[in-house]
């Protein structure tokens, strides 16, 4: 491997590890959603979605920095997201889970449809002067907006963590996972954790579409692919596994970076797909199994 | 329907007031009023309007005025045959035939079964007209082209080597296997030829690859979204070709300038048509379509929609009817100058009733397109990345 070749791979599992990142916020907002209300949240690209169309809206509207759309964005996934647990999923009951589940896949079509209406089909762009400034780090050229999405992933995994075991609430959080009767015997408000929770991941996806959206481009279906990938990257990882979903998330961007890198782009959502099929059948219980902690 | 009505009555407004149904020659369009491509149907629309007033400022078809039949597609298939076949039991002479190259194709080839003579205008599929039919036209420049003008640049610069990325659609791999095609002719080493599935936003892994390389030039084809996605990301990872050059489509747009910004700057791009071309009247019909867009500046899809109306209706003049077989046949035999270049329908490389037109290349310089090539043209001197 010459020198030309060795930059080219550092500079692609750098770049994998950095968008695997954000694999990780999105997977870790559905992670916790399925770990304290076993709800897998199909609609949960949609909030990504969501989250790329406000900062879009507010740079267009007001000029608005898109990092600076987090102010709005976060608050706003956060009040969507404990509306909708509270008043269309808790009222679906202890029905079975396929309940939540169309409930859930629903939401993700009014999202996409409104969105569609709203803003058309067509992909959309907002252009800042640091879209494309880059540093480098011995030979190593890497995107301002990518670093920051970054950043922005250590953050915001770091501050529910402290959260989840560092807080009051982040103890209900953890009671409401492991038994929500118990809980609630002890005076936890578990509608109300619950609905907490949901706010949680869903403002987790809406961050992570402000954080792309200098990267890439908006349009009202983008959330499909990234609910897939959301799903591999807690499937890798072990659903209802926080760690583990931050693990999978990398391990997804580096293997979809390397493979395009190495093998051929075509095949690229192929790689995540592979390894999410050798996880299921090799170890069903996801990379991390049983001996990590759950929430 | 009733959309259909009240387009062909706001043609027919702008046309004529006067017009009545049993006093003009009709003929048929059809294209994307709504849907994904309407921006393009948007263009066209325009052009169609300039073409039509202009015939008809002229005195008209036989004796009678112009009138246009549209039909909107909705940028479906399905709803482009139904369209099509409108067209058909309306009697209509001829078709002009618009944008998407598989919707094209398709409302072409039901055309043809029909013996209906029509005129594609913006469509630049090779397949179109390669092997084509007896009753599909077309005046705008093929997929090939697209690639030829490009390598051509390549070729008089000196480059070496090259690389390609292009989607997988009808037009792009048109685009890019020509690239190959005439790279092999003119002696480029091709380094890498990288095919993406729509949908794909992270170009890093292949521009990486390339970068290592480190080709003389590379070329894109891609669609609007996708342009701006590639350019950005090449900065990105600093690859850094002597020239980045774009297949038309995404890059060719105004928003590409405006969306990627400095990432755009030095990108060479194919094209149909400008307004510095040296045709006679090319300026006149830049200022009409202006006009008629309401003052945004048009694409060249309003110039091909234009010259197909002005086409279409030479062809019937010549016809001397509104018969199919005998406008086919005049068609057959047609030579005009247009604002939009020469008009004539050839056989030639496997093509046929294709018109050899070559196509330009315009570079972005200080945020604007600028002509670099060919001659005719007055081109900018092209500014390389190294």
């Amino acid at each position: 491997m010459d020198s030309a070749q060795l930059t080219a791979f550092t500079q692609t599992l750098a770049q994998g590890l950095l968008t695997g990142g954000l694999y990780a916020l999105i997977g870790t907002g559905l992670s916790l959603i399925f770990g304290v209300m076993k709800v897998i949240n199909f609609a949960h690209g949609d909030f990504l979605a969501i989250g790329m169309f406000i900062t879009l809206a507010l740079f267009r509207a007001f000029h608005l920095d898109p990092y600076l759309s987090l102010l709005v964005a976060a608050p706003v996934g956060f009040a969507l997201g404990y509306a909708i647990q509270r008043f269309v999923l808790a009222r679906l009951g202890d029905r079975l889970s396929e309940a939540s589940m169309l409930a859930t896949l629903g939401l993700g079509l009014i999202i996409s449809n409104t969105l569609l209406l709203t803003f058309g089909a067509q992909p959309q762009n907002i252009n800042v002067p640091y879209a494309i400034q880059t540093v480098q780090l011995g030979g190593v050229q890497l995107s301002i907006p990518l670093i920051v999405a970054g950043l922005g992933t250590l953050a915001s995994i770091g501050g529910l963590n402290y959260l989840l075991y560092r807080t009051e609430l982040g103890r209900a959080i953890r009671a409401t996972a492991q038994n929500p009767l118990g809980a609630e015997l002890q005076g936890v408000k578990t509608t109300n954790i619950q609905a907490i929770v949901f706010g949680l991941g869903v403002a987790f996806a809406a961050i992570a579409g402000v954080l792309l959206m200098p990267l890439l481009y908006a349009f009202p279906t983008v959330g499909e692919n990234y609910t897939t990938k959301a799903f591999i990257v807690t499937v890798l990882g072990g659903l209802g596994n926080l760690p583990g979903a931050v693990v999978g998330g990398l391990v997804l961007g580096g293997i979809e970076s390397l493979g395009a890198f190495y093998i051929s782009n075509n095949y690229r959502d192929a790689y995540g797909l592979v390894a999410f099929l050798l996880v299921l059948l090799l170890k069903p219980e996801g990379l991390f199994g049983k001996t990590v902690k759950r929430v | 329907m009733r959309h259909t009505a009240t387009l062909t009555a706001l043609v027919l407004l702008t046309a004529s007031v006067s017009a009545q149904a049993q006093s003009t020659i009709k003929i048929g369009a059809i294209t994307s009023v709504t849907g994904r491509f309407a921006e393009f149907g948007k263009m066209q629309l325009a052009g169609f309007k300039v073409g039509v007033a202009e015939v008809n400022r002229k005195g008209g078809v036989l004796g009678k005025k112009l009138e246009l039949v549209i039909e909107d597609n909705a940028s479906d298939v399905n709803k482009g045959l139904a369209g099509a076949e409108r067209l058909v039991n309306a009697g209509v002479p001829i078709v002009i035939n618009e944008y998407s190259s598989s919707l094209v194709k398709a409302q072409a080839q039901y055309l043809a079964r029909q013996k209906v003579p029509n005129l594609v205008v913006a469509s630049s599929g090779d397949d179109i007209t390669k092997p084509g039919s007896d009753y599909i036209f077309r005046l705008n420049q093929p997929a090939t082209e697209y690639a030829r003008v490009i390598l051509n640049i390549f070729r008089d610069n000196k480059f070496k080597s090259m690389a390609i990325i292009a989607g997988t659609g009808a037009f792009e791999k048109s685009v890019a296997d020509a690239a190959q095609t005439i790279a092999k002719e003119y002696g480029i080493q091709v380094m890498d030829d990288q095919r993406y599935d729509k949908g794909l936003t992270d170009f890093r892994p292949v521009l990486n690859r390339i970068k290592a390389k480190n080709p003389d030039g590379i070329l894109m084809v891609s669609y609007a979204e996708d342009s701006v996605a590639l350019m950005r990301q090449a900065r990105e990872v600093g690859v850094k070709p002597r020239l980045f050059a774009g297949g038309a489509a995404g890059f060719a747009l105004p928003d590409f300038v405006k969306d990627a910004g400095t990432a755009a700057e030095n990108v060479v791009t194919a094209t149909a048509w400008i307004p510095q071309l040296r045709y006679p009247g090319t300026q006149k019909l830049n200022v009409e379509l202006k006009a008629a867009l309401g003052g945004a500046d048009p694409s060249y899809h309003a110039a091909q929609a234009y010259a197909g109306v002005l086409v279409a209706a030479e062809a019937v003049r010549r016809a001397g009817s509104a018969d199919r077989e005998k406008v086919k046949t005049a068609l057959n035999a047609l030579t005009m100058q247009t604002a939009y270049g020469p008009i004539v329908f050839k056989d030639y490389d496997g093509f046929r009733n294709q018109n050899p037109l070559a196509m330009i290349a315009q570079q972005v310089q200080g945020g604007a397109f600028v002509p670099v090539y060919p001659k005719t043209v007055i081109p900018k001197a092209i500014k390389f990345e190294r």
